[in-house]
């Protein structure tokens, strides 16, 4: 099933002399449940597209449909409400908010859906659970590692049960094993939940893992290589 | 419920700017509630005084009387009026009074001054003036001293009757009081002399002592020295029915002292029955009737009651007659205003510029609640209540602190002994006793709820203006 569709997509930036042409031209459709990781060398348009699909940027041309909804077609405010019921976000410094706890950092977006109490704090459960964090619920994000912060954003990301999720470098500030343990969990809950995860990365790690590799170069798509 | 628990926690990240600022307003709102509570001390204390001293809560008068002041120009249709003022069921108690305008002389000086020709038992039942003797200042006019007069402390010291003695039993006293010996020892050698006037015994007092001694003992010494002539005579002399100048002859009983100089300098009070065998006619003459009320706010509408039967008299309200404790009365809620006006004023600055602070170091923060879909109606609610809790925590502090400090002041009054004179020139008491109302801490919340509602509208609108793409891109 087709949730998310991107149709001849430009980002054009006319901030200095020179035109920058971010993303040229990108068509590409995802499925629901892909393990997708776009990559490419610096400066290549990952970051870009990403924002893009998370609709924090809008396309100079082409349409993004999500899910059947056209994201030129929302106003700002209809935007924001689009983005928490339908995109999870996972950021590559974590960016989590520093004075709630694992648990109300992972409720929150609930908490903005007036999810019921107690269904709230099952799924709060099982996906700390899943990512390994059970027993540090109650901890604050500065009493976690790098890894255990990443895994409870993952967990925050997937709390409402979005559309798909959005990561930008996840694994880059962490070392070898939190990324390994990392990549292991969101693979384990991309099969569980049947959500898409979109990559933008350098990490060979994540290539590894993704079941669809997109290539950008210049911010054009060079190569969509299915591995499945 | 999350916003608000995230806008409590938020308040606290940077504890030691956030208690700086709740410091702030905690000494604001303590100083504002004391200014208030002195202020509003002092209007209750005026407004008392003015009514239970001196104009009770309505008077009535010839009309004619109040443009003239003639010893003929007497209330019209005295019993009539009367009997209507008997059958208000508000009223508390009346006395009619004579007011004759005299010259007082003693044979070192004379002074102008009002006769208030009085029943005395009558009178305690509407005024407080019998309670306001001061020590050692005799007692309150009575019946079987007819010719008794009470004069003021201010009028005593006009008319040279206020003398100062070092006796042993000063001397005693002051040691009760612990002053010390070489002190004691330097006003022996003033024993028994007698200065005739506060001026006499100021200058000696500075002459034999510095000033850290006088500011210790100074007005211990001159307290206990004063000496009252109680039972020296007074001469009055003013103009009978027919216009004859006629003199009479009043011993002093006692020493009243109100907080009104202006109205201690003029009155004094004489038994009507006496004042009126001076004037001749053999009769009381009514130039007054002061009504006291159950309740002030009746006021008004006794006088319109008594005004359809008045019948040539003017009848005033306590406003009318004490045109300044009333205008302090009305005025009290804009004097509100202008203190708390200026110290909210001053803590929104305090406020705005601590949140702006905070809004650019979470920046990045508040970037990632937008992509991830915190809208911006809740994004406002959040730095609003933050900028409420902030504000909340230092007026609570800052109300309770002032309310005990203004109750235990509100007890043991605020002497301001240097500038006594000059408050009790103007109707105020030299001591006041703070006392602040409910409805003040009602005003206070409310202003300071409003004042934090304003302060959080510019860092919540910078807050708003964030792009959430540029947000997530700062450090």
């Amino acid at each position: 099933m087709k949730i998310l569709e991107l149709k001849n997509v430009n980002k054009i930036y006319n901030s200095t002399e020179v035109k920058v042409h971010a993303v040229n031209n990108v068509s590409l459709d995802f499925e629901e449940a892909e393990f997708a990781a776009i990559v490419g060398p610096s400066g290549s348009g990952k970051t870009t597209l990403l924002n893009l699909i998370g609709g924090l940027d809008m396309p100079t041309s082409g349409e993004i449909i999500i899910d059947g909804t056209n994201l030129a077609e929302l106003k700002p405010s209809q935007l924001i409400d689009f983005r928490l019921n339908n995109i999870g976000f996972v950021f590559q410094s974590y960016n989590l908010v520093p004075v709630l706890t694992a648990r109300e950092n992972v409720e929150f977006i609930m908490t903005l859906q007036k999810w019921p109490k107690q269904k709230k704090d099952e799924r709060t459960l099982e996906l700390l659970t899943a990512v390994g964090l059970g027993d540090r619920i109650n901890s604050r994000p500065a009493k976690l590692s790098g890894g255990q912060q990443q895994r409870v954003a993952v967990a925050r990301a997937l709390a409402s049960r979005p559309k798909f999720v959005l990561a930008d470098e996840p694994t880059a500030n962490l070392d070898s094993r939190a990324a390994t343990n990392l990549l292991e969990i969101m693979k384990k809950l991309n099969q569980e939940e049947r959500i898409t995860f979109i990559f933008s990365t350098h990490d060979p790690r994540v290539v590894k893992m993704a079941h669809r590799i997109i290539t950008l170069e210049d911010g054009k798509v060079v190569s969509d290589d299915n591995r499945e | 419920m999350m916003i608000w628990s995230i806008a409590w926690k938020n308040l606290w990240r940077n504890r030691k700017r956030s208690l700086v600022v709740i410091v702030a307003v905690t000494i604001g709102i303590i100083s504002g509630v004391l200014l208030v509570g002195i202020m509003e001390g002092w209007i209750n204390q005026r407004l008392h005084d003015a009514i239970y001293n001196e104009v009770s809560h309505v008077q009535i008068h010839n009309k004619e009387y109040l443009k003239n002041e003639e010893i003929d120009l007497t209330i019209k249709n005295y019993d009539q009026l009367t009997n209507g003022i008997d059958s208000l069921k508000e009223l508390a108690g009346r006395v009619n009074r004579t007011r004759i305008f005299a010259m007082a002389n003693t044979p070192w000086a004379n002074t102008g001054v009002i006769i208030y020709g009085v029943d005395p038992e009558k009178e305690r039942q509407v005024t407080e003036i019998y309670k306001k003797i001061v020590p050692g200042g005799g007692r309150y006019p009575d019946k079987q001293s007819p010719a008794d007069i009470l004069i003021s402390d201010k009028t005593a010291g006009l008319l040279k009757l206020k003398q100062y003695i070092i006796t042993d039993g000063v001397i005693a006293k002051l040691k009760e009081e612990r002053i010390r010996a070489d002190i004691l020892a330097k006003l022996e050698k003033h024993k028994d002399k007698r200065f005739r006037s506060p001026g006499d015994f100021r200058e000696m007092l500075k002459q034999e002592f510095n000033k850290r001694e006088l500011d210790k003992a100074g007005r211990l010494i001159t307290e206990y020295a004063l000496d009252y002539r109680l039972r020296n005579k007074i001469q009055v002399t003013f103009s009978d029915l027919r216009g004859t100048p006629v003199q009479g002859i009043f011993r002093v009983c006692g020493i009243y002292k109100t907080t009104n100089t202006g109205f201690d300098q003029t009155a004094v009070f004489v038994n009507a029955g006496e004042l009126a065998k001076l004037y001749g006619g053999g009769e009381i003459l009514n130039h007054e009737i002061s009504i006291l009320l159950k309740n002030i706010d009746d006021a008004g509408v006794v006088r319109d009651k008594l005004s359809r039967i008045a019948d040539g008299n003017a009848v005033m309200t306590w406003k009318e007659l004490a045109p300044d404790a009333a205008l302090m009365h009305d005025f009290m809620i804009i004097y509100y205003f202008i203190f708390i006006g200026i110290i909210m004023l001053a803590l929104a600055f305090g406020i705005i510029n601590t949140m702006l602070m905070s809004i650019l170091e979470r920046t990045k923060e508040l970037g990632m609640l937008m992509a991830i879909g915190m809208n911006r109606r809740r994004i406002f609610q959040m730095i609003m209540l933050e900028t409420v809790f902030l504000t909340l925590v230092g007026a609570v502090a800052g109300m309770f602190s002032g309310w005990i400090i203004t109750e235990i002041l509100g007890k043991t009054g605020i002497h301001f002994s240097g500038w006594g004179e000059g408050f009790e020139a103007m109707g105020f008491a030299a001591k006041v006793y703070p006392v602040v109302s409910f409805g003040f801490f009602v005003f206070v919340t409310a202003m300071v709820v409003a004042t934090a509602i304003i302060s959080s509208l510019w860092p919540a609108r910078k807050a708003l203006r964030l792009n959430p793409l540029e947000a997530l891109r700062t450090d």
